[in-house]
């Protein structure tokens, strides 16, 4: 199994631990994540774009390069992943804004080039059953909830990765690495987003919300496949242990993390010492 | 040729504010045809008929063109113009100048153009058109109520009243449709099972129907006064005829399996009559679930039945009937599934659908009445109620009201506050929509005796929490996110078309909406009828409704029916095929392309030619191109009439 | 540019004048001719059309499986297919013919298939028959 892989900024220079523990975890599976030779920042966030034209040409310019390689185009970032496939649709959908796009381009793109999750590809590829068979070290006893965000999900029509209101496909991962998931009815609740930059105390509330909830049904740990997800409930949840007694450490892994546990590799793909809220007391449970 | 008389109708402004009708006439007065080519303000009144007659009888007219709205909405009432003229109906054809001209473009120049082209165009076709003539045909005093629902029973019960014989065929086993499962109904809070149970004793009763319960309609052929009817007796596993509904089975029977009729909230036996009161009072096997007929083990209720009623080797059966028209009653069915996923319904115990507290409220439901919570038995002091759940959603779910939720909403909160005094009700609501005689005033009641909390707007999230469901809504009046800790959630699910309607519509080939309810065939001035002559259309089947609607519809539908069966024989249209069988060289490739059959052989000097059958013949014209010979041709629709139009369209 | 379109009465037709009830506007253009089924047009009725003139022809029925006859628009697919290639091999642009599906509640649909084809069409370079001196409409009288 050969696909594109476009890291994008964030898991190359500040997530180390997201890349490399889907590096290495990929390879392990016989996934094979080749580095796209050429490419861009993905455009960074799609609603928020002003100029329409250029916050495109960046993502397009990237599907060229992916076009030209030949193979379906993997990312994890949420971020990337979602403007990848938004801009996709956009292209697919939009004739006059295609035409417009490809009046800047040398050459034209026609929306064609697939743009994948690794949970898409370890669903439909693999599929939940091939990767039990290829757990070394099941999770058991870990009692672990999926947190979603919203940049994966929606807006449903475009993205169709799962059920914005009950996505699924986060638990069925875990339960293949023989992880405990209980019902979390906050893991599609919005973890504060960018308000960090503005509003501090609104992120706090939405980041002590997600965890409260979290701890009142003992769940150890919670896993995401966004950056900006990891850094505001691993961050803030530092931040607020300092004034809310009540709260118990909630460590945040990005999914690859328990992936390569679960398949037994080194711990130093995982990079945990990127974390705020510090993983191994929690990780003490499996061993 | 014929001396042509083309009128033009301004429809008030709608026609004449885009359309430049003096010129309009002016132009069309140049075909030489043409003799009188003149405009009224409104032709289809009654004045406007009387100067189509006046003209005709001044000038001899032979041919009339009315350019005014679509034919699908006056194309009779020129027509009978035209007969009461003494010029045969096939001889008077209608431009659409309203909804397909004047409605649609602004530019009042390509308009008038338009507007004239479209009425040459017609000239030429009635130039051409030949006079037609009705044929009958005998009818089928006899009708097919499909559903036995509230509407489809008060349809029944009309036209039995009016002496016909109706069979009403119902897929339950059971008559009474859904009212049956209903505790009170609004407004006026009278018990559902006291106001139906002696229709449903009537209906069985009644000499003039046969009630066909647990039977499902497989195909209709032939047309309006003699469908050929199939209908699919599936099988009971119990002799109807031998069973006393003693009970003796139910209470033996080891098996349970999910009630329907409780949804879900109680199981129910495997040989089951499904509730007290119901009609016929008589046991059915559920062959899903039934140890005997999986595992061929069992078998108790056979032994132990006093009247030896139990037959296992009981086959669904089929019947054939002809009927000469058709209600369809089938009713509505509640949304489930992803699209109430953020509602948490199917996924906790205590979300239940207006549906399920219905039962909870029934003195003959699983509680007896008692507003109970289904996962631990105890009574809620906190419930909250949604309303539109799944409708009037755009993105998901139906885009649709569906009518009702509003009232039993409020109806429910009031039953419940009367049976928990000490409880708090919550209703989520996007707008009241209390649109019947006594609904505002119900609403008004509720909220002033009821001590019900209305909240405006809509519910994001509901999940579990420390033993509650907890409610995350907002309330729109006063911006404020509100969080409720309930006891209980009720749904008020969307309505939509009941299970299977999609393909009955194809069976009786009557048409659906975008959302699957029956379509009508015009949505103000023919509610009732569908665009398959002789298919009625009453009830939920056709859109959401309340009850009294349901009932209302139900008896215009039986009016109609009565209205045909008053007659002993049935007008046939002329648009049917004709074979110029001199031509003919007997290849029946036009028998191929017909559907109904209506394409008979026929001995014509020594060989085998085609001969459509006039009473067969719906008028499709498929035929006319199956024929490779050309020599199949389509009354009133004929190639050269519509050859004529296409030259005439294209004249410089 | 001239567009003559074969609705059939059940479904497109039903279907254009919703279009008109609920006032969507569209090209003037386009010029309906009322039949009672799409299998109802003779391809001859086509050919017809572009011979004198017209630049461009839409059909339109029921939704396949919805036929107000079961089965009518089966055979106009079949039909219409043959007829465009028929159309491509003797020169003639089978661009120039268009087939729908259009229900009665799909007035937005109608509009939208007119537009489509106006535009289709209109890409098109004018029917050549057009400027052949044609019959004249009426004399004067």
């Amino acid at each position: 199994m050969k696909y594109s892989y476009f890291p994008g900024c964030t898991l190359h220079e500040q997530s180390k631990s997201f890349n490399q523990s889907t590096l290495a975890s990929s390879s392990a599976l016989g996934i094979e994540l080749e580095e796209l030779k050429d490419w861009y920042c993905c455009g960074a966030v799609f609603p928020l774009r002003a100029d329409d034209i250029m916050s495109l040409l960046s993502p397009v310019r990237t599907l060229i390069g992916a076009k030209k390689e030949g193979k379906d185009l993997v990312t994890l970032c949420a971020a990337c992943y979602q403007v990848l496939k938004r801009t996709n649709y956009l292209i697919l959908e939009d004739r006059e804004k295609r035409e417009k796009i490809n009046n800047y381009l040398e050459e034209d793109y026609k929306g064609d080039v697939k743009v994948l999750h690794l949970l898409e590809v370890l669903r439909d590829n693999l599929g939940w059953l091939g990767l039990r068979e290829k757990v070394s070290h099941p999770l058991s006893g870990l009692k672990v909830a999926p947190y979603y965000g919203c940049l994966l999900l929606r807006p449903a029509k475009e993205m169709t990765f799962d059920h914005p209101e009950n996505p699924t496909i986060f638990e069925d991962f875990l339960k293949s690495l023989g992880c405990d998931v209980p019902d979390f009815p906050y893991k599609t609740e919005c973890c504060g987003a960018y308000l960090g930059a503005t509003a501090k105390d609104v992120v706090s509330q939405t980041v002590y919300n997600i965890l409260h909830g979290a701890q009142k049904r003992k769940i150890g740990a919670l896993i995401v496949s966004c950056p900006l997800c990891h850094y505001n409930l691993d961050f803030y949840q530092g931040e607020l242990m300092k004034e809310k007694s009540e709260l118990t450490p909630i460590p945040i892994f990005y999914f690859t993390q328990l992936l390569a546990l679960a398949l037994g590799l080194s711990t130093e793909v995982c990079h945990f010492e990127e974390h705020r809220i510090d993983p191994l007391p929690f990780l003490g449970v499996i061993k | 040729m014929k001396k042509i008389g083309v009128f033009v109708c301004w429809c008030g402004l709608n026609i004449s504010r885009t359309v430049d009708i003096e010129r309009v006439i002016k132009e069309v007065s140049r075909h030489p045809q043409v003799v009188v080519s003149t405009d009224y303000k409104y032709l289809c009144s009654e004045p406007g008929q009387n100067l189509i007659q006046k003209y005709v009888e001044e000038n001899e007219l032979g041919g009339l063109v009315v350019a005014a709205c679509s034919p699908n909405m006056h194309e009779l009432t020129f027509r009978s113009v035209a007969q009461r003229c003494g010029i045969n109906p096939y001889l008077c054809e209608m431009t659409n100048i309203r909804e397909q001209c004047s409605w649609v473009h602004d530019d009042r120049e390509e308009a008038t153009h338009k507007a004239i082209d479209l009425i040459i165009m017609t000239v030429e076709k009635v130039l051409r058109s030949d006079p037609l003539y009705s044929s009958t045909v005998p009818l089928t005093k006899k009708a097919l109520v499909i559903g036995a629902g509230i509407s489809g029973m008060e349809s029944a019960l009309d036209i039995a009243n009016a002496g016909y014989e109706v069979s009403l065929v119902d897929k339950r086993p059971y008559i009474g449709g859904h009212m049956t499962q209903l505790s009170e109904t609004f407004p006026t809070l009278d018990c559902a099972q006291c106001i139906l149970t002696p229709k449903t004793a009537e209906v069985a009763r009644h000499p003039n129907i046969k009630i066909l319960p647990y039977s499902e309609v497989v195909e209709i052929k032939g047309y309006v006064g003699n469908f050929e009817a199939k209908i699919k007796r599936k099988a009971t596993y119990v002799d109807w005829d031998k069973c006393t509904g003693c009970g003796i089975c139910v209470e033996k029977c080891p098996q349970k399996t999910y009630s329907e009729f409780e949804r879900g909230l109680k199981e129910r036996k495997s040989i089951d009559i499904p509730f007290p009161q119901a009609v016929p009072f008589k046991v059915t096997i559920d062959k899903e679930s039934c140890i005997y007929l999986k595992k061929n083990k069992c078998g108790v209720c056979a032994k132990i039945c006093p009247a030896e009623a139990v037959d296992f080797q009981q086959q669904d059966t089929i019947i054939e009937e002809k009927f000469g028209a058709i209600v369809v009653a089938t009713g509505f069915e509640l949304l489930e599934g992803d699209d109430l996923a953020e509602y948490g319904y199917g996924k906790y115990k205590d979300i239940l659908d207006g549906m399920q507290f219905e039962r909870l409220n029934s003195s003959s439901g699983p509680t007896s009445g008692k507003i109970l919570r289904p996962s631990d038995g105890k009574e809620p002091k906190e419930l909250v109620f949604i309303q539109c759940a799944g409708s009037r959603d755009r993105e998901k779910g139906v885009p649709y009201c569906s009518r009702i939720c509003c009232m039993y909403t409020a109806k429910h909160a009031r039953l419940y506050k009367q049976k928990v005094p000490d409880g708090q009700a919550y209703i989520f609501y996007m707008d009241i929509r209390a649109g019947g005689k006594g609904y505002e005033e119900f609403i008004y009641r509720s909220v002033d005796e009821g001590n019900i909390l209305y909240l405006r707007g809509q519910v994001s999230k509901v999940f579990e929490e420390d033993g509650k469901l907890m409610v995350w809504g907002m309330d729109t009046l006063s911006s404020k996110k509100i969080e409720i800790a309930a006891d209980m959630v009720v749904l008020a699910n969307a309505m939509i078309p009941s299970q299977g309607s999609k393909l009955l519509a194809s069976i009786l080939k009557v048409g659906t909406d975008e959302h699957g309810f029956f379509q009508e065939a015009h949505p103000k001035l023919r509610p009732i009828e569908s665009l398959t002559r002789g298919v009625f259309l009453a009830g939920c089947s056709q859109s959401p409704k309340d009850i009294t609607d349901t009932v209302a519809q139900g008896s215009a539908a039986a009016s109609k029916v009565m209205a045909m069966f008053s007659n002993d024989t049935i007008k046939v249209e002329p648009v049917v095929s004709l074979v110029k069988k001199e031509d003919c060289s007997g290849c029946f490739a036009c028998e191929i392309a017909c559907p109904y059959g209506a394409i008979e052989h026929e001995e014509y000097k020594g060989r085998q030619v085609a001969f459509v059958n006039a009473a067969l013949c719906q008028g499709c014209g498929s035929c006319t191109v199956a024929c490779r010979a050309g020599v199949v041709d389509l009354m009133g629709f004929s190639n050269k009439q519509i050859l004529a139009e296409v030259e005439a369209l294209l004249w410089k | 540019m001239e567009i003559v379109a074969f609705l059939c009465n059940w479904c497109s037709y039903a279907g254009a004048d919703l279009a008109g009830t609920s006032r969507f506007k569209y090209p003037a253009n386009i010029k309906v001719i009322r039949v009672p089924c799409s299998s109802r047009v003779n391809p001859t009725f086509i050919l017809k059309a572009l011979a004198n003139g017209a630049d461009g022809v839409m059909v339109s029925g029921c939704h396949p499986g919805d036929c107000h006859y079961t089965t009518g628009n089966y055979f106009t697919r079949r039909r219409l297919l043959l007829m465009k290639r028929l159309l491509e091999f003797t020169g003639v642009n089978p661009d120039r013919v268009h087939l729908y599906w259009i229900s009665a509640s799909e007035g937005t649909k109608f509009a939208e298939a007119v537009k489509e084809v106006v535009e289709k069409v209109g890409k098109l370079e004018k029917n050549p028959m057009s400027s052949i001196e044609g019959e004249i409409r009426y004399e004067k009288k």
